[in-house]
């Protein structure tokens, strides 16, 4: 059934123009983009249209598989093992590489694999409902040091985070596990609890103004928010990074590499994926070459272990 | 309400192009939910990909008909091969099959498929006209209701499958045990996943239903062939009174009104899905009933029950995520995806700044409903000539697509090995009265259940007085102690014996019965 379905797929893809004749020889047959999660949340959102763009720029079909599980650890332990000479790849974000490994056994290091390029910057807010007297991280702070607070986490990396801040100034706050963000959304919005951390749900709730997002753990500002400040900015050290990227098992063929990176610079400039990500998940895109993500994600993995050593 | 916008809206409901749409969607909706092991979510998800091609509201109808098809078509196996393609359809089995063995298969299905249709429209309209503007309802549904909502649904269901109580309670365990398998939500530190980073979300959802459900009864037709040689499946004779009369229709008319209330409330509600939505109902039914004896041996009330509401809480699970943009269950979630692959943010912002789309859609909804009737009543003796086949042609086929279900949820190999297992379980359940309706939901409401109850308990710092504060939450606490009690008092009041059950190994029919007889009767 899928495989008809995927190939009707392919068949009204190829009978479209092509983007760009290339002489290029790689590829030779249908790539395989993995999805570390489940259908309809925003990576898969954001993979699917990349994956209509990539096709465009290689010339060949690229096919979409959801691998759900342990937050993309179950993708990322299958690609380890993949031998498919670079025709399959990873979309998605890196906490599997920079975050689980830290406090689960996993069968893969950071070294298994190649990072290519990264397309767009991971999101992490904090949220509260419009409806709270507090509205900014400040005024949560001083709303905190008279009354005791409620926060929803999502991860242990957030909750370790808003754990020393909450210590630093002396708050008195409970902390409850969220169901992702579908599940953290009700609890907001119903006042169940002051504030919480959104990795992009957010983005859903802030135009139509039941939400606003107070401080933002990521190193940078959002452009989205442009008046929301870092963690960092208020003065405390710590902050969450990630970046959707292209990840592929280490050691595959130099042309396929340089082909899947020049497709991803393809995407970073076109209009329907900018679109999808900026507009619809609000995901800043970027583009970073491989250089540069060998070496973030290795930072960010370093300074992941720091926080939670402590 | 603009009516400008909602003329508009109609008329784009009914043009040519979105009839195919929707009615394709039905369609091919149908078929999936016709054949075990292809449940809903998969249909959805495999199908996301053919829209891209398609116009946002064509897309949106496109998989709105998707559901609702699965939806009505997974009572066709429910019914003629007793193995539901999906958990929510399990219910329908219970009154359904045992119905169609005794020579009424055709009034079996009409009734699944006015239940269904009826169901499916009025929510539908509830979601129209109701929902969307009192949507932030359901935020008065925090932590503490949905803990006691989903205890009083364990407990209410469970207490439904009767028998003896030692074997209900170790059914039950079981299913609680193992859905507390995966990763701790706060911590994030594995439990019992014994290494396998396949069960760090949890044991997958879809492999224990297929497998409990309709893997196993093949494996539980395939002895009984061994043994028999005879047809298992039932013959769909042309007996002249095998059709849906008035009498039935009316008696059945109350059950679906109380069964789409029951579908729309528990819809609307994010999380709980159509499972424990068909089973209250079920449940519901057999307790309102004067005869609640009949239930289990062919009563048309319980494949009214189950039906109507499995079909409620899709239109009604488009409410949170209409009105707040939050999605109700599996399927509404998926549906956001699609609706953002065609730039539409799903949210309260759609009515105003979409209404025309929005509009269309619910308008696209109503045609689906319409195309699922006449579709299921003139395709009811063509999809059920898979009871034609003999089962040595039948079983091997149902196998395979239950395989071929699970290797579509992306698990691989791994995802076989435990479908088999809970095929293997399942089989030992049903062989040795187990209830496996009681495993079931207790294993799709325990991990529910454990975050919005240690969400309480966090929340509150363990103060009990909070829920002074929250009479929702009281009102089902209170129900669940009493269903608790009446529970308790069954046991010590009827006895060890669970039932007087009469001496095994009649006839191949009867014993069949007298098992799903004990499965819901006390």
């Amino acid at each position: 059934m899928k495989k008809l379905l995927l190939a009707s797929a392919s068949v009204m893809l190829m009978a479209a123009p092509m983007g760009a004749a290339h002489a290029d020889t790689w590829p030779e047959r249908p790539l395989t983009m993995v999805i570390g999660f489940a259908p309809g949340g925003s990576t898969d959102i954001q993979g699917r249209v990349l994956a209509n763009v990539m096709e465009e720029y290689l010339g060949q079909p690229v096919n979409v598989v959801n691998q759900p599980g342990g937050g993309a650890a179950v993708a990322y332990t299958r690609l380890a093992n993949n031998t498919d000479e670079g025709y399959t790849f990873l979309f998605g974000g890196l906490t599997a590489l920079t975050f689980t490994p830290i406090i689960t056994e996993v069968e893969y290091e950071i070294d298994d694999f190649e990072y290519l390029a990264a397309l767009a910057v991971g999101q992490n807010a904090l949220v509260t409902s419009a409806e709270q007297p507090f509205q900014t991280f400040d005024e949560i702070i001083e709303y905190g040091k008279e009354n005791p607070m409620t926060y929803a986490q999502q991860t242990p990396l957030d909750e370790a985070i808003i754990r020393r801040v909450a210590e630093i100034e002396g708050l008195d706050l409970a902390i409850v596990p969220t169901g992702g963000g579908g599940g953290m959304a009700p609890l907001v919005l119903g006042k169940e609890v002051d504030f919480a951390y959104s990795g992009g749900t957010h983005a859903q709730y802030t135009p139509t103004g039941e939400m606003v997002v107070a401080a933002f753990l990521s190193a940078e500002r959002s452009p989205f928010y442009p008046d929301t400040p870092t963690l960092m900015e208020l003065g405390y050290d710590y902050s969450i990074e990630d970046y959707r990227s292209i990840v592929v098992p280490a050691g595959i063929p130099d042309e396929a590499k340089e082909r899947l990176i020049a497709a991803a610079e393809f995407a970073s400039t076109n209009e329907d994926f900018r679109a999808i990500t900026e507009d619809n998940t609000f995901f800043p895109v970027v583009f970073m070459g491989q250089d540069e993500m060998e070496e973030n994600v290795r930072r960010i993995r370093a300074a992941t272990e720091e926080v939670m050593a402590n | 309400m603009d009516f400008s916008i909602v003329g508009a809206a109609i008329g784009e409901a009914l043009t040519l192009s979105s009839f195919i749409g929707i009615g394709g969607g039905v369609l091919l909706g149908y078929i999936i939910g016709v054949i075990p092991g292809l449940s809903r979510s998969v249909a959805i998800a495999i199908a996301i990909p053919l829209t891209f091609y398609m116009t946002p509201y064509i897309a949106i109808s496109f998989l709105i008909g998707l559901s609702k098809g699965t939806a009505a078509g997974s009572a066709v196996s429910a019914i003629l091969l007793n193995a539901p393609g999906e958990a929510s359809s399990a219910a329908t089995s219970l009154d359904g099959y045992p119905m169609a063995k005794q020579g009424k298969p055709k009034t079996a299905l009409q009734i699944g498929l006015i239940a269904s249709v009826a169901g499916d429209i009025l929510a539908t309209i509830i979601l129209i006209f109701v929902a969307i503007p009192f949507a932030r309802v359901a935020l008065l549904f925090g932590p503490y209701e949905m803990a006691a909502i989903l205890a009083f649904a364990l407990v209410f269901i469970a207490g439904l499958s009767g028998g003896n109580l030692f074997k209900g309670l170790a059914a039950g365990g079981l299913g609680i045990l193992l859905g507390t398998i995966g990763l701790d939500n706060q911590t994030g530190l594995p439990r019992m996943t014994f290494g396998f980073p396949e069960l760090m979300e949890g044991m997958p959802l879809i492999a224990v239903a297929i497998g409990t459900l309709a893997l196993s009864e093949m494996f539980v037709q395939s002895e009984r062939l061994r043994k028999e040689r005879a047809t298992m499946a039932v013959k769909l004779e042309h007996r002249p009174d095998d059709h849906i009369t008035w009498p039935i229709l009316r008696m059945i008319t109350p059950t679906i009104l109380r069964g789409t209330g029951i579908g729309t409330f528990v819809g609307a509600l994010p999380g709980l899905g159509p499972s424990v939505g068909s089973f209250m109902s079920y449940g519901m039914a057999q307790k309102a009933s004067k005869t609640p004896e009949k239930f289990g041996k062919g009563e048309p009330r319980g494949i009214a029950a189950a039906e109507s509401a499995d079909n409620a809480v899709i239109p009604a699970a488009l409410i949170p995520l209409f009105g707040l943009g939050i999605p109700g269950n599996v399927s509404a979630a998926l549906l956001i995806g699609a609706f953002a692959i065609h730039g539409i943010t799903v949210g309260p912002l759609l009515l105003r700044d979409e209404p025309e789309l929005l509009y269309s859609i619910f308008a696209g909804m109503i045609v689906a409903s319409f195309i699922m009737l006449a579709l299921g009543w003139f395709g009811l003796m063509v999809f059920a000539q898979i009871t034609r086949v003999p089962a040595h042609v039948v079983i091997p086929i149902v196998i395979f697509f239950c395989l071929a279900g699970m290797m579509l949820q992306g698990y691989g190999a791994f995802g076989l090995i435990i479908l088999i297992a809970f095929a293997a379980l399942g089989f030992l359940m049903k062989k040795y009265d187990y209830s496996f309706v009681t495993f079931l939901v207790a294993f799709i409401i325990t991990p529910m259940l454990e975050l919005n109850l240690r969400q309480s308990i966090i929340l509150s710092r363990g103060d009990w007085m909070i829920l002074l504060n929250r009479p929702i939450a009281l009102f089902f606490i209170f129900c669940t102690l009493v269903a608790l009690a009446m529970l308790a008092y069954r046991t010590v009041t009827v006895g060890k014996p669970a039932a007087p059950a009469p001496a095994r190994g009649q006839t191949e029919t009867t014993a069949h019965q007298e098992r799903v007889t004990k499965e819901t009767n006390p």
